[in-house]
């Protein structure tokens, strides 16, 4: 099965059907993928700019992590989970041009990053409290996420435009 | 002025669709308009994160090594950019197609909502982050309401959208 067979399978699902005929509930599901980028988005950002020094420069980096870690996630959570009901949705024609494809491979990009992030400072207690100076490689990845995240935001936003189906 | 005299809201709106500026906008290049929607979504972030951030704190948690005014002190300047950012591209969206948007039930509602959020804003978060407010559980009740009030204006702009088509 393909990448193509695979969003054709998720929109002839009966969740597929139901979400795209719904009158109500696709606007709101697109609604909320849009508004729960204000915690997804909005939030890492927020993190990135502390992590290039940027922004909260008195608070530790960790404390930033532990404090908006809980709503970062469900933000996430949400703009992914709405994020895949839109995909059964809207189904094979995601993939008519670059964008979604490419917005996929950005997402993946900012994931690693996150993990590379959370593997080599995420039990750094010297970093994490402040104990030690802020430190180059930290500071890449926070540009990497700050750009990848916002691609994806931009590239979600050009999907409609490079599809006339939509 | 005779009553027939008078301009009603959608012969203001024709009038706006029909200026020169509208007609310029509305022949823009594509490209000018993928970019008001940039932003408008970047708009809407930059006066949604600080204000949550700011009720969470009023709730008791998020960035709680900073009190709720100091937030709501640091937000001020995020939630102003973010209100210039989405008043200019949405006039860039709105003005083309002013006859559209005016009998669009979204957008009346996103009209009356959006003063009633903005009132809100400006007229009580300041007060209801001070240490001295003195009623928490109402300030947590305000600051609930608030966050909901924006996210409604957000879901009302998004459903002008669908409601057009």
């Amino acid at each position: 099965m393909n990448l193509h067979d695979l969003f054709q399978a998720m929109y002839e699902s009966r969740l597929g059907t139901a979400l795209a005929e719904s009158l109500y509930v696709y606007p709101l599901v697109e609604g909320i993928h849009l508004l729960s980028l204000a915690f997804s988005f909005g939030l890492i950002v927020l993190v990135d700019f502390r992590l290039l020094g940027i922004a909260l420069p008195s608070l530790p980096v960790g404390e930033v992590l532990k404090q908006l870690r809980p709503w970062m996630i469900g933000g996430f959570t949400a703009t992914f989970v709405t994020g895949i009901l839109l995909m059964f949705a809207l189904g094979p024609k995601l993939l008519a041009t670059f964008i979604f494809p490419l917005k996929l491979l950005v997402i993946l990009l900012a994931a690693l990053n996150a993990i590379w992030f959370e593997w080599k400072f995420g039990r750094d207690q010297d970093y994490l409290t402040g104990r030690k100076d802020p430190v180059v490689s930290a500071k890449i990845a926070g540009a990497i996420s700050l750009a990848s995240w916002s691609t994806v935001v931009v590239l979600g936003r050009l999907i409609p435009y490079f599809d006339g189906s939509f | 002025m005779a009553v027939s005299d008078r301009m009603t809201t959608i012969d203001l709106f024709k009038a706006v669709q029909g200026s020169d500026i509208a007609i310029a906008f509305g022949n823009a290049p594509l490209v000018f308009g993928i970019a008001a929607q940039l932003f408008h979504i970047s708009g809407i972030v930059l006066i949604l994160t600080p204000t949550l951030l700011v009720a969470l704190r009023i709730a008791g948690t998020g960035l709680v090594d900073y009190s709720a005014a100091q937030l709501e002190r640091k937000s001020r300047v995020y939630v102003a950019t973010g209100l210039l950012f989405v008043v200019f591209s949405g006039l860039f969206m709105l003005i083309p197609s002013a006859t559209l948007y005016q009998p669009n039930p979204a957008f009346q509602l996103k009209l009356i909502l959006l003063p009633v959020a903005l009132a809100f804003h400006y007229g009580f978060l300041a007060r209801i982050a001070k240490e001295e407010f003195s009623q928490k559980w109402l300030a947590k009740i305000i600051a609930l309401f608030m966050a909901l009030l924006w996210f409604a204006v957000g879901m009302a702009g998004r459903a002008i959208g669908f409601l057009a088509a």
